[in-house]
């Protein structure tokens, strides 16, 4: 075991929208190397907690830490963050988005380089060839100077993909990943991102798509009314639920 | 800067109430031209293009690619030499809603040809003439349509009363110019002209928001 | 129109579009520089900024040009009468264009901001590098539309004594007696040049379509 350090660690996170609370007291860990999908009904608060841990929302109460590191907050726990001290956090993390949000003026390869060269300061030669590597992972490589507006969606989320990838992140936030996408290209993103489990890449998935989650991770979160009602592994969430609540949705799935 | 100087405006008042008095009345005599203008202009150039129409057009696009006082020095120094002698207010009257009538047409041009195929069917089809149909029918629409443009014109059309003053007509900002050169106040002069120019904008942005709410109330905005 | 009236007029021209494109130059960036101040909501500013911009789009170029001709002798320094037409024009041009840039910023996809600060972008990189970019090719029709509204309102400058190409038709009248060739020689001065200015907008226009995709 090389770190003990969860890489991401929640504590009774709480978050409210226009006075409604729509995280109520969220525990939960991600571990080194782990696969973590979160799954619920629509509005019951699963793409907040993702956007919380890179504090794209900030959250009302409670912690959040990345590999030992407080998101958001100084280390005494009340000074907010610089904004470059949490430019510099969200570095060391990647999300891929539901709509992609490739920028449109850039190439493949230059989206993909992007941030490796001007965040991180990566060399450009060093950024364009790890850059193609990563694009050949995705299959994209011959795409690589063609602008976003010619690729289908499926291709714009492989390109997105790299782009996370590139920024050798800790972890990858996956912001359902393939809800925006023709049912005939959901397939190709879910092998890319099966793929790259196999590869050890720490990751945390918020999607509706039962069989990918079931397939793909370690651990399934069951997020529902703004609580983790359930965690644990496919066999057992799909399974064998302990809570009723749970053996409802997964129920109604079947 | 001190109160004396500001009280020397307020002495003086009636010549800024001339200036000002002098310019909403060629700013409102020229826009309601104009716009009528306009309206007429696109109603000309309605339906199938012809030689006429399209030089008409090319006329107007040409007028908009002049600047106002050329178009007022033309009218005011200009037509004399061909013998047509226009006193200043004549030309000013006509030089703002001659240019303004071109911006207006072109406005109303381009909600025109916004406009639906089906409401010019139905109306034929109801034995509409051409004109009725024109004024009852499609230039409400267009009017309705080009709302926030009409505001940009009003503003603009105001602003260009100011030129007015180059040909000696006693408006606004001459006013200012005469009350700073008499008496030797430049920033109180013009700053109550500046203010009164922008309350008039004000209250033409007001009255456009209005009746902006009016069409709405009335289903007849299109958003 | 002989060969020292033509001078006269091309002179004219001369300082129209040398006077117009500092002042358009410096408006487009001032405008941005406004925008962005506005933006980031500090109170004073932003307030003061407001006003600024609608009192200025309510004011006409003479009377603009004219105010700060007379109060500048009240300064403690000698200001040519150019830079009192600059600076008018600059002032005048830069609302329009803070309204512009405005526009622009606030219509810019969040989820592409969203994507720049997922990647650990501040939000300083972000502008120059995803945001800008972009924004100077939607915004240009409107920049451009805006130079030659500029053009069209510069003939105010004459009134402080430039020889623009308005007031050189006055100085070829003044000596020929005959006042409709200069006015109409202008006139066609001043197509060739919003001409050019309003097929260039038609280009920006095509450009910007074709990033909204």
């Amino acid at each position: 075991m090389s770190d003990a350090l969860p890489v991401i660690e929640v504590r009774d996170l709480h978050k409210s929208f226009d006075g409604v609370e729509v995280l109520k007291g969220v525990d939960f860990n991600v571990e080194r190397g782990q696969i973590i999908s979160i799954i619920g009904s629509s509005g019951s608060g699963k793409s907040t907690l993702l956007r919380c841990m890179n504090w794209l929302e900030q959250p009302d109460g409670g912690s959040i830490r990345v590999v030992g590191d407080l998101v958001g907050v100084r280390s005494d726990g009340k000074t907010p963050m610089s904004e470059k001290e949490l430019a510099a956090l969200r570095a060391r993390m990647a999300m891929v988005f539901q709509s992609f949000n490739l920028w449109p003026h850039l190439s493949v390869l230059q989206n993909v380089t992007e941030a490796p060269i001007h965040v991180q300061g990566v060399g450009k030669d060093k950024a364009v060839s790890q850059a193609e590597e990563w694009l050949k992972r995705v299959g994209m490589l011959v795409k690589k100077d063609a602008y976003p507006y010619t690729l289908s969606g499926g291709q714009k989320q492989r390109v997105a993909i790299a782009r996370a990838l590139a920024m050798n992140p800790e972890v990858i936030l996956f912001d359902e990943p393939t809800s925006a996408l023709d049912p005939e290209l959901v397939g190709e993103v879910q092998d890319v991102i099966g793929e790259l489990a196999a590869d050890n890449f720490t990751m945390v998935i918020v999607t509706h798509e039962m069989d990918f989650a079931r397939t793909i991770s370690h651990e399934v979160v069951f997020i529902d009314k703004g609580v983790i009602v359930e965690q644990a592994a496919p066999e057992k969430f799909f399974g064998d639920p302990d809570t009723e609540r749970l053996r409802q949705f997964v129920g109604k799935y079947r | 800067m001190n109160w004396q100087d500001w009280l020397t405006v307020w002495v003086n008042i009636d010549r800024v109430a001339l200036g000002f008095g002098t310019t909403v009345l060629f700013f409102t005599v020229g826009t309601v031209t104009a716009f009528i203008g306009g309206c007429l202009l696109v109603y000309l150039m309605e339906g199938q293009p012809n030689f006429l129409k399209r030089s008409l057009r090319s006329a107007l696009d040409l007028l908009r690619t002049l600047p106002f006082l050329i178009v007022l020095y033309l009218l005011y120094y200009g037509l004399p030499q061909l013998g047509i002698r226009l006193s200043a207010w004549s030309a000013g009257m006509i030089a703002l809603s001659a240019y303004h009538a071109s911006y207006y047409a072109e406005i109303l041009r381009g909600a025109r040809v916004a406009l639906p195929q089906g409401q010019m069917e139905s109306a034929k089809a109801h034995g509409f003439t051409p004109f009725k149909m024109y004024y009852r029918i499609l230039l409400p629409q267009m009017v309705l349509r080009s709302g926030p443009l009409f505001g940009n014109q009003l503003v603009g059309c105001l602003k260009d009363t100011a030129f007015l003053s180059i040909i000696t007509i006693f408006e606004l900002t001459a006013a200012a110019n005469d009350l700073q050169q008499v008496h030797f106040i430049p920033m109180q002069a013009f700053i109550v002209v500046i203010a009164l120019y922008w309350c008039i904008s004000l209250i033409l942005e007001k009255a456009l928001r209005s009746m902006g709410s009016y069409a709405k109330h009335r289903g007849l905005s299109y958003e | 129109m002989d060969l020292n009236a033509w001078t006269t007029l091309f002179e004219g021209a001369w300082i129209t579009l040398w006077i117009s494109g500092v002042s358009i130059a410096l408006g487009i960036v001032a405008g941005f520089g406004v925008a962005v101040l506005r933006n980031a909501g500090i109170p004073f500013i932003s307030r003061a900024l407001y006003y600024y911009i609608s009192i200025i789009r309510a004011t006409p170029m003479v009377t603009l040009v004219l105010f700060l001709f007379v109060t500048a002798p009240l300064l403690p320094i000698d200001i040519d009468r150019w830079i009192v037409a600059v600076v008018a024009l600059t002032i005048n041009t830069t609302a329009f264009n803070a309204e512009i840039w405005r526009s622009a910023l606030a219509t810019f996809p969040r989820e592409q901001v969203e994507a720049a600060k997922a990647a650990g972008m501040t939000r300083r990189l972000m502008l120059r590098r995803i945001m800008l970019p972009q924004m100077v090719v939607t915004s240009l029709p409107g920049l451009v539309n805006e130079m030659s509204l500029l053009i069209k309102s510069s003939p105010a400058i004459a009134m402080v004594g430039l020889a623009d190409l308005t007031r050189a038709t006055n100085r070829i009248t003044a000596i020929t007696y005959e006042p409709l060739p200069p006015i109409l020689a202008a006139a066609v001065l001043y197509i060739l040049m919003i001409g050019a200015l309003v097929r260039l907008q038609r280009i920006a226009d095509k450009y910007a379509r074709r990033l909204a995709m």
